[in-house]
């Protein structure tokens, strides 16, 4: 009969852990220090603090991308979230078909990023559905031709469609947190002389806060990661992002040294941003914890 | 105080009503794109719907030719298309133009009946599928990239489910040193871009013989879901009572049959939602699979592939999104509970 080997009770945990450990350390870490290590190394192969980066300013469309990005995460986020809430506030009142509508508010943000975009092109085409609602409502009297859209113009076409994405599913996440907020509190503040204005700001915005600040900080992080619509509706290096670099540098011109560079320069800088987004994001999920104990 | 005014009322629905349209409609477009063939293609304005019938003229010519005319609804009527007596070239056409597949022959003795009876309008039934079919024809390896995008999502599942509800046990059920640091390193991990991931993990792949394939790109989508399938099933191994655990444990089941038998079916529901979200990891994912293979692409890669720079053929790209589409739709719609928490912390 063989003994029965018995573990500490102590043990349990980090053997129920190691594997995980251990596929983090290969598959994580050992990537992540890579990345950096090639970042910090020059096409000589030697130590170099700034010969990448200098490589990259010097890119074509760098800061550019950078810009775009910014301004792409900034302005999709601060807009979602302004017609969300609006909408969520004018909404609480409960109404018949609710239920349908969160079902077909959630549709958008469900389809896989790439069909998003065919949807979208299918649209944009100067024979597409959009110039056909617009001819309808009479906004427009010749069809638009959306494709040759440049520069900032680019960019606040791929925001509107993010918006058409992810505005609903936005909506629906705050009227579920607007639910939890209790009626009594809105009339009793009415009862006191509230003015609209005070309620919202002083009972509803603070109820909301929560579900918004954590919200919000996810949608940037996947905001700053935003490509595939770029290249898959306007193509490549029309309207630059971080990650469109990355797989511009990858796809488009494969197999050269400096391409190779700059494909790990810029997801380590994106990696870098995501990264001090999702620091932040503790901090204040940590300070929320703390005051609501 | 809870009536509502006519007034309130009215704006409610006018607001809903927007808000449906607003999301239906561009879906709706998009759904009669894939099941349009080439021609309603070129129609503009676009309609909300595809059409299910074809109808064509076919006039027949002294010289033994006919002349086939199509209406594009601009209320120009009949425009001349083709005119010939081959049937090769009559089958070609009615393919390409308006998806439809009947052999030559079959068509020129349909067609006959003109010779009698005068210049006829013929209906036929489109093939709703026929773009689908096209796609997977069409687009090179589309078949196997379905298959690929199957297996690449089963095997994420099956990495990050293991490893996981093993490491969201530990955490759940005992308290020892370092836990804290391991909840917030699993978020850091979590949240990680896969893209800042993917380009150094190419090599690691290439030294292990690991790239291009499914194992590969799997071992990457497992990362996030890992860290994402340890968060969702200690919440639940938290919640299910100890004391069925302990009562299991006195009528002298061992720690792995109480685990088998009490635990892990309570935690299925949580089990099931992570992997729903690594499935749609590994089905949604691009960048990586354009990163990590060359000829065994997933399905979203190859949809992202067939669209390049032109538009012509976009409706087959669109037969191909709707495949892609179905599942990842499905499966979001049963986990929004845990969308609405991961977000907002609220419930759905």
């Amino acid at each position: 009969m063989s003994k029965r080997i018995r573990f500490p009770k102590q043990a349990i945990p980090y053997m129920l852990l190691a594997p995980v450990f251990l596929y983090y350390v290969i598959f994580w870490l050992y990537p992540v220090i890579s990345g950096v290590k090639e970042v910090f190394t020059g096409m000589d192969g030697s130590f170099s603090l700034t010969q990448n980066f200098k490589l990259i300013f010097h890119s074509d469309l760098f800061s550019k991308s950078v810009w775009d990005t910014a301004s792409f995460a900034f302005f999709s986020v601060v807009l979602e979230y302004l017609i969300a809430l609006l909408l969520a506030i004018l909404l609480t009142i409960p109404f018949v078909g609710s239920k349908a509508l969160m079902f077909i508010a959630m549709i958008p943000m469900s389809l896989t990023p790439t069909a998003t975009a065919i949807l979208w092109k299918t649209g944009l085409l100067k024979d597409g559905w959009l110039n056909t609602i617009l001819l309808f409502i009479h906004l427009t009297k010749e069809p638009i031709t959306f494709m040759n859209v440049e520069g900032l113009d680019a960019v606040r076409m791929l925001i509107f469609i993010d918006a058409w994405t992810v505005t609903p599913s936005v909506m629906i996440i705050l009227i579920a947190g607007l639910q939890g907020l209790q009626n009594d509190q809105k009339e009793a503040a009415y009862l006191f002389g509230a003015s609209k204005w005070q309620i919202f700001h002083d009972i509803i915005l603070p109820a909301l806060k929560p579900s918004i600040t954590t919200s919000i900080i996810i949608r940037m992080i996947a905001a700053i990661q935003v490509w595939a619509i770029s290249v898959m509706v306007l193509g490549y290096s029309t309207a630059p992002f971080l990650v469109e670099r990355v797989a511009f540098y990858i796809e488009a011109i494969p197999g050269v040294e400096t391409s190779k560079k700059l494909a790990y320069t810029y997801s380590f800088l994106t990696s870098v941003i995501v990264f001090l987004a999702t620091v932040f994001y503790l901090r204040i999920t940590k300070k929320e914890e703390e005051q609501s104990i | 105080m809870n009536k509502l005014s006519i007034l309130e009322k009215t704006m409610i629905s006018l607001i809903l009503s927007t808000i449906i349209l607003v999301v239906l409609i561009p879906l709706l477009f998009f759904l009669s794109t894939a099941f349009s063939n080439a021609t309603e293609m070129t129609v503009f304005p676009k309609s909300l719907f595809a059409k299910r019938n074809v109808t064509v003229k076919v006039v027949p010519q002294d010289d033994g030719k006919y002349e086939i005319l199509y209406d594009y609804g601009k209320g120009e009527g009949y425009t001349s298309i083709i005119t010939t007596s081959s049937g090769e070239k009559l089958e070609k056409h009615f393919q390409r133009q308006y998806g439809l597949m009947i052999n030559g022959d079959k068509l020129l003795s349909i067609f006959s009946i003109t010779r009698d009876e005068g210049p006829k309008e013929f209906t036929f039934k489109k093939d709703l599928f026929y773009n689908f079919k096209e796609f997977f024809k069409v687009v090179p390896n589309a078949k196997s990239a379905l298959k690929n995008s199957i297996i690449v999502a089963a095997l994420t599942i099956l990495i990050s489910l293991t490893l996981g509800s093993m490491a969201g046990y530990a955490i759940a059920r005992y308290r020892f040193t370092g836990r804290k640091g391991i909840n917030i390193t699993l978020l850091i991990v979590r949240m990680f871009p896969t893209v800042g991931l993917s380009v150094p993990m190419a090599v690691i792949l290439i030294k292990m013989g690991l790239f291009d394939t499914m194992i590969g790109l799997a071992l990457l989508y497992s990362i996030p879901n890992i860290a994402l399938t340890s968060w969702i099933t200690s919440s639940i191994f938290v919640g299910i009572n100890k004391n069925l655990e302990e009562a299991s444990l006195i009528f002298g089941a061992n720690r792995l049959q109480t685990f088998w038998h009490i635990t892990l079916p309570l935690a299925f529901p949580a089990m099931a939602a992570s992997s729903m979200y690594s499935f749609l990891t590994a089905w949604n994912d691009t960048i990586s699979a354009l990163i990590l293979t060359n000829k065994n692409q997933t399905l979203s890669l190859v949809v992202y592939k067939a669209i390049g720079s032109s538009s012509s053929g976009i409706q087959y790209a669109a037969a191909g999104s709707i495949v892609l589409i179905i599942p990842a739709l499905v499966f979001t719609m049963i986990i929004r509970k845990y969308i609405g928490q991961m977000w907002g912390g609220v419930k759905l």
